[in-house]
């Protein structure tokens, strides 16, 4: 088990999601790097390639130093709950400044336009008065 | 309208004795039977009701499940050189020493004896999509080009003619798919483990840089190379595995800056600190090298010193090294194949043979058709070398050169240019396919094999000769095969 960012990941995971599988790795906990919120393929791969690990690399066969060094950068960087809370900050101030957008938000309706004849489950499921991320 | 009677059959409807029929059960009970002329013998036999219990409903679970990734891979991936079913070719000649040079053989299948089998397997020279595994033993056929690669590997040895011992020759093997390229390269192996040589091979070029294996910057290097330390130990793993024998013959005759080397220590012993330790591989990888392509040792480490034996490199798939690696650098950009130090070093080889294998030696480097990248600048890097062994200058119109804008890759280009002042070394081999007298021997094979049921004769060769588009060995493989299934008679014929 290596801890990175705190998270514990087995070491037969792969450190990144291949190009094909990389739209379902949010579901497949064997791609680490993508696992967490706010990464995703492009910023993955060049993590990588910042610290020289091929793309097929397994996260036991990192070596500590790029373990602690990606920790590191990780840290820096805006991901998880920092970005979850800027998303639902942004939200809420365009409700308080009373935009058409923070209303349509509150509504549970699309924001960008969309037609509302059909096709709006997403809407209905995530806009609220109260966004979750 | 035509009643749906038939009256003829209606004269059998008299009521027989019972004494007369057989037992209900002996006959199947056909109801439509007695009014038809065709005998109760040649109707299909009733289908049988499939059983409930055994019958899946609808949506039920299937049981059958997919085999798991690393088993499918196995299968995909597995070699079988035997084939219990076929025949026992008798007569069949093994390749040995002696005979790799005899050009009474051609046309003729020889065998890989079977002590060599592990080092072939060993050095990865047999793939799996290769029919190996429809004979009874793996054997390759002798034709024009092995016999004159024999003769080479003869001269090289210093068997033949004294003057060319020690030389080096270096080829780059091209061809149409199927035309043998990798089984030549099979074929070079196994007469370099004959003649006792050092054999390395890259069995897949593709792997070093399609990004699977770890890789690891060198420092100070401009512009930057990158060392991998997983694909080398594989490398010498691979090479030990094959030349125990040679390497375990040979002492450490130079000093090295790797610790647990001692100056009595085998170059088995020194191999094998690499792969024990991927990030030694490299450094280990570089001072067996040396070892084996110096002339003398070290002073003071005469000692136990041999002359070292002449090299075969083979690499197969050499397009894959001619254009931008899977990996890349910190900014990332794509690294070129060039400069990984692994490919590098071998691709050096080419430019500049005699100066690293000072023993001797050759270089096999296969490009492939089933598995290649498509790079523009190596077909133009080919056909330029064909001009010029067909005696094309290079500042003549005809000789040909990358069309304006293709961006043809500039490195590729200059690794395939000759030498200024230097004699040419490097030499494309077109690998054809075979004469006919060969295509007949190698039929010839599969009928005694039990393959192929067919008199083997002039007019049936020449007609699969053209069929394979001009004996390519590969086509007339599968024509072997094919007829097998064609040749099988059908009792509807009489």
């Amino acid at each position: 088990m290596v801890f990175i960012l705190g998270v514990n990941f087995p070491e037969r995971n792969l450190l990144k999601a291949s190009n094909t599988s990389a739209l379902t790795s949010q579901h497949d906990p064997r791609k680490s790097l993508e696992s967490f919120f706010g990464i995703g393929n492009h910023t993955s791969s060049r993590l990588l390639a910042r610290f020289n690990i091929h793309p097929t690399c397994r996260v036991g066969e990192l070596a500590n130093k790029q373990v602690l060094d990606m920790t590191a950068v990780l840290s820096d960087m805006k991901i998880e709950n920092d970005l979850r809370r800027e998303v639902v900050n942004d939200i809420k101030r365009l409700k308080e400044t009373g935009t058409y957008r923070g209303r349509r938000h509150a509504l549970g309706l699309p924001v960008r336009g969309q037609r509302t004849r059909t096709q709006i489950k997403t809407p209905v499921k995530l806009n609220r008065m109260e966004r979750r991320m | 309208m035509a009643s749906a009677w038939c009256w003829s059959c209606l004269s059998r409807l008299r009521p027989t004795t019972r004494a007369v029929l057989p037992p209900p059960s002996a006959i199947p009970r056909l109801t439509s039977a007695p009014f038809h002329s065709s005998a109760v013998q040649y109707a299909p036999p009733l289908k049988k009701k499939s059983n409930s219990m055994t019958q899946l409903k609808y949506r039920q679970g299937q049981t059958l499940r997919r085999k798991k990734k690393k088993t499918r891979k196995a299968l995909r991936k597995r070699i079988i050189l035997s084939n219990p079913n076929a025949l026992e070719v008798e007569g069949m000649q093994e390749i040995s020493a002696e005979n790799i040079v005899d050009a009474r053989l051609r046309g003729s299948v020889l065998g890989l004896p079977v002590p060599m089998l592990d080092q072939l397997r060993a050095v990865q020279a047999f793939k799996p999509k290769q029919g190996w595994s429809i004979f009874r033993r793996p054997g390759a056929v002798v034709r024009r080009d092995t016999v004159e690669m024999g003769r080479l590997f003869e001269k090289i040895s210093g068997e033949g003619d004294a003057a060319e011992k020690g030389k080096v020759v270096k080829k780059v093997v091209t061809g149409t798919k199927g035309s043998g390229k990798t089984v030549h390269l099979l074929q070079a192996m196994s007469m370099g483990f004959l003649k006792k040589w050092v054999v390395v091979t890259i069995p897949e070029a593709r792997e070093l840089v399609s990004g699977d294996t770890a890789y690891v910057p060198v420092e100070g290097s401009k512009p930057t190379q990158y060392i991998q330390p997983g694909a080398t130990s594989a490398l010498l793993m691979r090479t030990v595995e094959a030349n125990r024998e040679v390497l375990s013959g040979l002492k450490v005759s130079q000093k090295h800056d790797i610790a647990g080397v001692k100056p009595t220590s085998t170059l088995e012993d020194l191999a094998k600190l690499g792969f024990q330790d991927p990030a030694l591989a490299w450094p280990v990888f570089k001072a067996l090298w040396t070892e084996l392509t110096v002339t003398a040792a070290a002073p003071g480490m005469e000692k136990d010193f041999q002359t070292r034996p002449p090299m075969l490199v083979a690499v197969d798939g050499l397009a894959h090294w001619m254009h931008n690696s899977a990996y890349r650098d910190t900014d990332y950009k794509l690294i070129h194949a060039h400069d990984l130090v692994f490919v590098k070093h071998f691709l050096s080889l080419l430019r500049n043979g005699q100066a690293e294998l000072k023993n001797g030696g050759m270089l096999l480097y296969a490009t492939s058709t089933s598995n290649s990248p498509g790079v523009y600048a190596l077909e133009v890097a080919l056909d330029q070398m064909t001009a010029r062994q067909a005696g094309t200058k290079p500042t003549s119109p005809e000789y040909p050169s990358a069309e304006a804008y293709s961006n043809a890759d500039p490195r590729v280009l200059d690794l395939f240019k000759p030498i200024e002042g230097k004699e040419p070394q490097m030499e494309l081999q077109t690998l054809g396919g075979l004469t006919r007298d060969e295509t007949r021997g190698y039929l010839e094979y599969f009928a005694r094999s039990g393959l192929l049921r067919e008199p083997v004769n002039e007019n049936w060769v020449g007609e699969k000769w053209s069929m394979s588009g001009g004996g390519i060995i590969g086509e007339l493989e599968k024509l072997g095969r094919h007829v097998r299934s064609a040749a099988i008679p059908t009792p509807a014929a009489n």
